[in-house]
């Protein structure tokens, strides 16, 4: 069964892109507008089917992503779940506010396209998503 | 990749962020005390750079850019909000809106809006530029650089490029060495912090900044004589920005820079890299260090580098005091995946086997992920915290270096986003879908009313009585669906108010600041609901009237002081529902209207004669303002003038079946009130008829119908009046009035049927020759050669195939 991703992010036009990229690359996507929802739906996520990636926005209303993170490091069976914490800020700041959160990785948005998946694929053990984006990320003229 | 979906949803939450943007600016300037409404205005700014950043749109990005780095600033509380920022970031945002604007109808943005970009965007970070509070310049940086005292020289100014590699390069990791980069060297002056200078915002802001180093620019000194307030850094940047945006941003301190433009070169092995090594320049970070796991497998290189980078992520995560336990076992997990992508299955079983056998906790998962870090890419090492805090400093490093993730470039893309975020609560639907839907009911009801038409047929002229029965049962059901379903669509098109309200804010704080008058506007009721299109059509109507008041009813603060009232004036807005009308009530503290004026004025404009003027009782004089052709304005200003007045209002809200009632105190204040249908997407019409035709005419402008015996028509001169319950009403023959040659008719009583419609505050009797029933029809406007017709307001369709004319008898009259 394909691994399921939850996108949480304020501004709908990312949650598209995300959507679109990581969904093209076969995984399902469920999204949320902020932590509050973001922390609704993995309670309500059924048990036997728990998010396998958090792709988590900084800057959101209500609840931000650390708290997010943090909050969901505190729940029970789902909080070892990978966190990809994504913003626009190019700043070590975020990077670490970040790791202090418990973020698994942080990524500078917009990601490219085959950049997002790459390393969400990673995140997941997805060896041929993996391997497909990483492909076209060097035919992007990407680097490691 | 089609981009057109992803694209229209920028567009469509990019004027959504504008008009909160647009909203939150007013907000903050009467509240700038309050971090939540600047924090959300912040937000909104973030969410639309965010935005920007998937497309190219790089005049649109640099001014939202340039508003999101000032709107940091006061947020931070680094430098104060004033009217001036909140200029330019209106004046800002407003060309923002116009490139949306440009981007939706014509998908990019014409090169010509560069230049207005940045002039605005210039503008913006001049407040940037513009003196911080002296306390909070620099508490983060001078630690920093106090950390490593460095080698190189003390503040002197080097000019533009040196052609040579000049020695400051040298420090710089070979890593950050790429081709066609532009290195920077920023010294600032050892006073820059009481010039308020952030050199450590500025040096981090820079455009397409990849790399930055800081490091000691001097000696520090005997501990006794260090001064916290000297600045005594040493900034090295490189970024992928074209020159002339480096220079752009650091157009202040031109003088405190040395350049210098990165080469290619080929020599990939450099990146071990000791510091004068340096000096050749680049090194693709792609291909990987010799030590590197080369099986000449690019994709593979490429993947356990990638790996190797996260990897050292999590070893940086495990390393992080107070780590909670949920953050150990996501850590632990993702490790295990980033096994999985090493692509040597035998490896990837044995490191899993040891990593299942780890006891919990961070310090033990810490060791296992040191001892087991997959294959050394050298390119990775100096990332090893991943952007956080370094660890154990990169070898023969004196200078701190802060890794940066490189911005990314942008790119577009398709999606196909459901709901927004899935919220099952609201679902957003574009308004021209709606508006099919409505369209498509309306077709429904017409159609509909066929139906008794049909059982007639059957029963008359097919002798069917059976079956018209069972038609008429049938359409009633269908009438009731079909009343349900409309008015269910209704609903979806109610929007409240207040979706108009809030470009008044704007409006108000403009025109009085043009005005030098101070006003406070009060809104009440914003949540009242209307249809959409009479939210739509109030919208200039109150946008005049605001001008008018702000223009002609508020005075200016000391003429208000002078009559003893608070020098700001109220403006007060508000909206209530009463029945199935929305009352909106526009009341100013102004000085009214001066009704002497008006008199005179109407007199000159031979509007009314001056015998009748003086007649006028007060309350009468005030409403000649309403007449085709008044304006007070003694000189046309640009805000209320222009020969339009309070005509133009009147006749919008009645074509919108709505009514004005003007009231007027002298000195204290001027109150306007708008009656406007909840809806007007059904008219309820009763049908009469005369001279042989029918008509239809709008329910809510019939006050009563009845039939008056033609003895007690009373004949004065050329007029006709009737009493009815003590008041006089005057008459008119409908016949007349359409200039339908038919003098009217009796019934077999002798009696008259008189309808008896609303005209403003007058009633008029108008002499029908009978009536009939009333029907919901849908009112299509005159079009064609049809347009220029007066008296009517519109043609409907009706169920039998017919058009009935609808009139508007306040255009009879």
């Amino acid at each position: 069964m394909s691994a399921n991703i939850l996108v949480v992010d304020d501004a709908a036009t990312v949650r598209m892109y995300h959507r679109k990229m990581l969904g093209d690359a076969g995984w399902q996507i469920e999204e949320a507008i902020n932590g509050v929802e973001a922390l609704e739906k993995v309670a309500n996520q059924p048990r036997d089917r728990p998010f396998d990636l958090y792709v988590v926005d900084i800057n959101m209303p209500k609840m931000d992503g650390y708290s997010f993170v943090r909050e969901l490091r505190r729940l029970g069976h789902v909080r070892q779940v990978p966190v990809m914490m994504v913003s626009t800020e190019a700043q070590a700041q975020d990077a670490t506010a970040a790791q202090d959160a418990g973020a698994n990785c942080y990524l500078v948005k917009p990601a490219k396209p085959a950049e997002l998946v790459l390393t969400a694929a990673l995140l997941l053990g997805d060896l041929p998503a993996a391997r497909q984006a990483g492909a076209a990320h060097r035919a992007a003229g990407g680097t490691a | 990749m089609s981009s057109t979906e992803l694209l229209d949803q920028f567009i469509l939450e990019a004027r959504e962020c504008l008009e909160q943007i647009g909203q939150r600016l007013l907000d903050v300037e009467k509240n700038p005390g309050d971090r939540e409404l600047l924090n959300d205005l912040f937000r909104q700014v973030h969410t639309l750079k965010g935005n920007c950043g998937l497309f190219d749109f790089k005049p649109l990005e640099r001014v939202v850019h340039a508003g999101e780095d000032l709107l940091d600033r006061v947020r931070n509380g680094s430098l104060a909000y004033s009217g001036d920022i909140a200029d330019a970031l209106l004046a800002a945002m407003d060309y923002t809106a116009e490139l949306v604007d440009l981007i939706a109808t014509e998908g990019s943005l014409p090169a010509t809006t560069e230049g207005r970009a940045q002039e605005l965007a210039t503008a913006l970070r001049r407040h940037l530029a513009g003196p911080a509070p002296a306390a909070a310049a620099s508490p983060g940086t001078a630690p920093a650089a106090a950390a490593s005292p460095g080698t190189a020289a003390a503040p002197a100014t080097a000019p533009a490029a040196a052609p040579a590699l000049p020695d400051w390069l040298a420090a710089l990791p070979a890593t950050a060495c790429v081709a066609g980069h532009t290195a920077l060297r920023y010294l600032p002056d050892a006073d820059c912090f009481f010039k308020g200078e952030d050199p450590w915002h500025l040096a981090r802001s820079t455009p397409g900044l990849q790399h930055l180093q800081v490091r000691a620019a001097g000696d520090w000194g005997s501990v006794a004589d260090f001064d916290c307030y000297r600045c005594n850094l040493e900034l090295v940047v490189v970024s992928d920005a074209p020159r002339a945006y480096i220079e752009e941003h650091y157009r202040y301190v031109p003088d405190q820079l040395s350049w210098h433009a990165l080469e290619a070169a080929a020599t990939a092995t450099a990146t071990a890299a000791a510091p004068d090594s340096a000096s050749t320049g680049a090194a693709d970070p792609a291909a990987p260090g010799p030590d590197t796991a080369a099986d000449g497998d690019p994709l593979r290189e490429l993947l356990r580098a990638r790996i190797a980078r996260i990897w050292d992520d999590q070893r940086a995560l495990l390393a992080r005091p107070g780590i909670a336990a949920g953050t150990v076992a996501a850590t632990r997990r993702t490790l295990a995946a980033l096994i999985d992508g090493w692509d040597d299955a035998a490896l990837a079983a044995s490191l899993r086997a040891t990593l299942e056998a780890l006891p919990a906790g961070a310090a033990p998962l810490a060791q296992w992920a040191l001892q087991h870090r997959p294959g050394a890419a050298a390119a990775c090492d100096t990332t090893a915290a991943g952007g956080g805090a370094p660890t154990a400093a990169a070898p023969g490093a004196s200078a701190l270096v802060a890794p940066l993730e490189p911005r990314r470039g942008s790119s577009g893309g398709a999606g196909d986003d459901s709901a927004s975020g899935g919220g099952q609560k609201v679902l957003k639907v574009a308004q021209d879908k709606i508006d099919r839907l409505m369209d498509l009911i309306g077709e429904m009801v017409v159609a509909k009313n066929a139906l008794p038409y049909l059982a007639n047929r059957a029963e008359t002229v097919f002798n069917q009585r059976e079956l018209a029965r069972e038609i008429k049962t049938q359409y009633s059901v269908i009438n009731r669906i079909a009343e349900d379903m409309q008015h269910a669509i209704m609903q979806v098109r109610m929007l409240p108010v207040g979706t108009v309200f809030q470009r008044f804010g704007r409006l108000v704080r403009d025109i009085s600041k043009k005005l030098g008058k101070e006003v406070n506007l009060v809104i009440e009721g914003e949540d009242t609901e209307a249809d959409k299109n009479v939210i739509e059509s109030l919208a200039d109507p109150l946008i005049h009237i605001l001008r008018n008041s702000l223009d002609h009813g508020i005075e200016l603060p000391a003429a208000r002081m002078a009559a003893g009232k608070p020098a700001a004036g109220t403006l007060r807005v508000a909206a209530r529902q009463e029945g199935d009308r929305v009352i909106l009530d526009i009341t100013d503290d102004g000085a009214g209207i001066d009704t002497d004026r008006v008199r005179a004025k109407a007199v000159e404009r031979g509007l009314i004669p001056a015998d009748r003027a003086c007649l006028l009782s007060e309350h009468e004089a005030v409403q000649l303002v309403f007449l085709p052709g008044f304006s007070t304005a003694e000189a046309i200003s640009d805000l209320s003038g222009r020969g339009v007045g309070m005509d133009v209002v009147r006749s919008a809200v009645e074509r919108i079946n709505g009514s004005v009632e003007l009231a007027s105190t002298r000195g204290k204040g001027t109150q306007i009130r708008l009656a406007l249908p909840l809806s007007m997407a059904v008219t309820n019409v009763m049908m009469i008829e005369t001279a042989g035709r029918r008509f239809g005419v709008p329910m809510d402008l019939i006050v009563e119908t009845v039939r008056v015996p033609a003895e007690d028509i009373h004949h004065f001169k050329s007029a006709q009046t009737v009493v009815l319950r003590g008041r006089i009403v005057p008459l008119r023959a409908l016949n007349e009035l359409l200039a339908l040659d038919m003098p009217p008719r009796q019934n077999g009583d002798g009696e008259h049927a008189v309808l008896v419609v609303r005209l403003g505050s007058e009633n008029l009797g108008l002499l029908v020759d009978d009536f009939h029933g009333t029907s919901d029809i849908i009112l299509k406007p005159l079009e064609g050669v049809l347009t220029g017709i007066t008296g009517f307001a519109g043609t409907a369709l009706m169920g039998d195939g017919s058009v009935l004319m609808i009139l508007n008898p306040k255009e009879l009259s």
